[in-house]
């Protein structure tokens, strides 16, 4: 049996729910033209970009009846406006295309690779969450403290580092001197292992692409975790919390974090959607089989379908992470209403 | 009639019949830098995807190291017909990696319907000459070609044409079929799997008709940082690397672990000659004089040494020294001379004052007072030439303005637009001029085609010779004819032939035997 306070709760809740998903679906139309016009204008770059993928996928030593072949079988022949509108239509149709260079699908190619950006990815803002977060606390604690300068330059110094030059670093000093994790990859090379086996051997060949990865998240993190906490720990409701003989420690997390977090993981949520396609350095370095390498690759050999598929990827992945990135807004800041 | 039957061969193909019995499970990891994307060889010249799946298949022949034609799938051949008429006996012992025979019908189809389609280069230089393919039976294939044509032999290797199985490719596109992720071939190795981004595994083809491999299991792995590639090299995960980076390779010769070794083929291609190329159509290089004098001006041996980290040779002809019959030797070419260069650039109208760059007198189609300046374009991993030229051409009053720009946009950039002065081409010669020479100077290769006649070079009398050297059966009359050429070539100078480059392998020294062809690992063996 439910009291009536509790059905007053159910029906604010449901009330809530309803409106929440309101606004779900409302931002999931309003990214269908997002998407589009991404896309509409990937195509338009990818062929106004010198560099003609007929000439980039069949290499040297062809005649011109061989690439005049290559240019129709491709519909390369014909106009841009008429590419463009086939390229639709087949969209509109769920196709989205066939890899010049690999002859595949589009969505196969991208799909293969999706679960090690994925993996890499969160795994790195997993890092860079709970590592900056205790950070940015602690040098918020005492502005200008010997700990918060400390803090501050540090990670000041791995913000201004270059990622190639990080990941060599760390490759050299951690993989090859130390020989804590492997240099590269994702597994070991022709490892039969499964089950447990196979997780252990992924999470040594994640350790160090990961923690790199994470390392310019995490100074951007910790800076904005510091300046929200000192902004924050000067306003009204704390000086109260304060007065009421609150521990330092629970003003800190309780009353504090949460609302100092907000520009945090507004940034996070920004970052999720950009590491997707940021993470092709990283990649490259560590042998890591992601999208980001697919991509570069896709650039390089102009594979129009292919690199169309993951602009649009991207798109629904930088959507996706902010209408995620609104609806925590919304639980954690109970000011903030989704409608 | 030329009679050719199974040799024996001396060298390290023939090794395979000689494999040991034991064998060695720990898988062999090979770095290749990029993920080929699929494993046809007979749809493409990607050199990625040659170096990943040259294991899988077979040629109707193998060359050797001096690029004669020994048996491989084909076990002897005729020449009739002065050259017009080659007939190949196969094999009667090779099936296909899924147990089926290998026929002369797998054969013709590979050629109909994947090479002459699809493999640009065969395509490009067979088609031509090629009438058609007949199999009077199960295991006799004739080429029956329009005219005597020479070369046929040198482009029938694995690289040039590997076979396939026509059972797998007969349906549907060849493009799209699933097999050229999941291949079958006749090779010493068969395929396991393939991981996208991440590795291809290969198994030992325990039925080889020349015998199982040694190395039982094989995998390559993507590794597309090369100097990471070196690193996983010294840090024992991986055991073979196709090239090494210049500055890395004193590090890994120095250190008794590893084995470092040059050969003159690359992935790509073999026996390149580093190449500056002249635009003949901007009006700065119209006179021979000014083409010359750069040559003058550039101290080859200098671009050798600090470009190449002398892993090659000063170019002393045309065409490489890897093809022997073809190469001329006692050729003159410009060396080093800055006062050649400068007095052959007064002559052509260039001025200079003081240490300035040279500025145009009664230069044809240059107005008066343009200064000297060439528009050197090249790809990202070429700039140190860029920035050596420049030193060297300053010195005679020219100015270099170097553009970088990524492969795609280069050859636009040089074969399409036609929009630069001079530019850096790494010409692959081959294994005859037909294949990879030709290109270089045939008018009727002016146009966009990568890699073809970036000068814009036209002589009929070079596109005759030609024509001469690709009908000439006889060896003597086709280097005859092939120092003509280059002897027209070194007078026209539509290029500076600056070094015959070398790939540097490495690899660990647990493993020897390893040979230069795309079955390299096929003859290695490692120790535990």
């Amino acid at each position: 049996m439910y009291g009536i306070h509790d059905l007053a709760a159910l029906r604010c809740y449901s009330a809530l729910s309803r409106l929440t998903n309101r606004f779900v679906v409302r931002r999931l139309i309003q990214a269908v033209p997002t998407v589009l016009g991404i896309v509409l204008l990937g195509f338009v770059l990818v062929h106004a970009a010198p560099g003609d993928p007929v000439l980039a996928l069949a290499g040297e030593n062809g005649d011109a009846a061989y690439y005049e072949f290559m240019r129709e079988r491709f519909g390369l022949d014909r106009s841009l406006p008429e590419q463009l509108l086939t390229y639709f239509t087949r969209v509109a149709s769920g196709d989205m295309g066939v890899s010049y260079v690999q002859g595949r699908s589009t969505v196969a190619l991208i799909a293969e690779r999706v679960p090690a950006t994925l993996l890499l990815t969160t795994s790195a803002l997993t890092i860079a969450v709970l590592v900056s977060i205790p950070l940015g606390a602690l040098a918020a604690r005492r502005p200008h403290g010997a700990r918060d300068v400390g803090i501050n330059a540090t990670v000041l110094v791995i913000y201004s580092a270059p990622s190639f030059w990080l990941a060599q670093l760390a490759i050299l000093l951690i993989a090859l001197k130390l020989g804590i994790v492997p240099v590269q990859g994702m597994t070991t090379a022709g490892s039969a292992a499964s089950g447990i086996g196979h997780i252990l051997d992924v999470a040594r060949h994640l350790a160090l692409p990961a923690i790199v990865l994470s390392l310019q998240e995490l100074a951007a993190l910790v800076r904005l975790t510091r300046s929200g906490l000192i902004d924050e720990l000067h306003r009204d409701h704390i000086r109260t919390a304060r007065a009421k003989g609150l521990s330092e420690s629970r003003v800190l997390l309780r009353h504090a974090l949460p609302r100092a977090a907000l520009p945090a993981i507004t940034v996070i949520g920004a970052r999720a959607g950009q590491l997707i396609a940021g993470t092709v350095v990283i990649e490259i370095v560590f042998g890591w089989p992601g999208i980001g390498r697919l991509m570069l690759t896709s650039i390089q050999t102009r594979d129009t379908p292919l690199l169309l598929t993951l602009f649009m990827t991207i798109a629904l992945t930088v959507v996706l992470a902010n209408l995620i990135t609104d609806l925590i807004h919304g639980i954690l800041d109970p000011r903030i209403r989704v409608g | 009639m030329r009679l050719c039957t199974g040799l024996v061969m001396a060298h390290a193909l023939g090794a395979l019949a000689c494999a040991p019995e034991a064998s060695d499970d720990r898988p062999f990891v090979a770095a290749i830098t990029s993920d080929p994307g699929q494993l046809n060889t007979a749809i493409t010249t990607n050199g990625g995807v040659h170096t990943a799946a040259g294991v899988l298949y077979d040629g109707l022949v193998e060359l050797d190291l001096d690029l004669n034609p020994v048996p491989a799938l084909a076990r002897s051949w005729e020449i009739e017909n002065d050259g017009a008429l080659y007939r190949f006996h196969l094999r009667r012992d090779v099936r296909w990696h899924d147990g089926k025979p290998f026929t002369a019908a797998d054969v013709k189809f590979t050629f109909d319907e994947l090479l002459l389609k699809f493999h640009s280069r065969t395509r490009a230089s067979l088609a031509p000459a090629l009438e058609r393919i007949d199999t009077p039976d199960a295991f006799t294939v004739e080429f029956v070609l329009r005219r005597p044509y020479a070369p046929l032999l040198q482009q029938l290797n694995v690289e040039e044409a590997p076979i396939m199985p026509r059972h797998v490719f007969v349906t549907g596109d060849p493009l799209r079929n699933s097999a050229n992720t999941a291949p079958v071939g006749t090779g010493p190795y068969r395929f396991v799997s393939y991981t996208s981004g991440s590795e291809i595994r290969y198994a030992a083809n325990e039925t080889y008709f020349r015998g199982a491999p040694a190395i039982a299991n094989v995998v390559l792995r993507v590794i597309p940082d090369p100097a990471v590639q070196v690193i996983a090299l010294e840090a024992g995960e991986v055991d073979w690397l196709f090239g090494v980076p210049g500055p890395e390779r004193n590090r890994l010769r120095q250190d008794r672990r590893f084995v470092v070794e040059q050969s003159p083929g690359y992935s790509g291609g073999s026996n390149c000659v580093s190449t500056l190329a002249f635009n003949l159509e901007s009006p700065l290089f119209n006179d021979v004089r000014v083409r010359r004098a750069v040559a003058h001006a550039i101290d080859r041996h200098q671009v050798l040494e600090r470009v190449l980290f002398g892993e090659g040779r000063v170019a002393d002809a045309p065409i490489s020294s890897g093809i022997r019959f073809a190469h001329a030797s006692g050729l003159s070419l410009p060396d080093l001379d800055t006062a050649a260069a400068s007095r052959l650039l007064s002559e052509a109208g260039w001025q200079r004052r003081a240490n300035n760059v040279r500025t145009s007198g009664s230069v044809r189609g240059v107005r008066d007072g343009t200064p000297l300046t060439i528009r050197f374009v090249t790809m990202p991993g070429q700039t140190q030439y860029g920035d050596l030229l420049r030193a060297q051409l300053r010195v005679v009053g020219i100015d270099l303005r170097i553009t970088t720009m990524e492969s795609a946009v280069f050859s636009e950039t040089v074969f399409k637009a036609r929009d630069f002065d001079t530019a850096i081409i790494s010409y692959c010669n081959g294994t005859d001029p037909e294949i990879g020479v030709r290109r270089q100077y045939v008018s009727s290769s002016i146009g966009p085609v990568p890699f073809s006649n970036a000068a814009a070079y036209s002589n009929s009398e070079m596109d005759s010779l030609f024509d001469a050297a690709a009908s000439a059966i006889v060896v003597e009359k086709r280097t005859s004819l092939y120092r003509r050429i280059q002897e027209l070539a070194v007078r026209d100078q539509p290029y500076v032939w600056l070094a015959e480059t070398l790939s540097t392998r490495a690899h660990s020294a647990r493993c020897t035997g390893f040979t230069i062809s795309p079955h390299f690992v096929a003859t290695a063996r490692c120790r535990d």
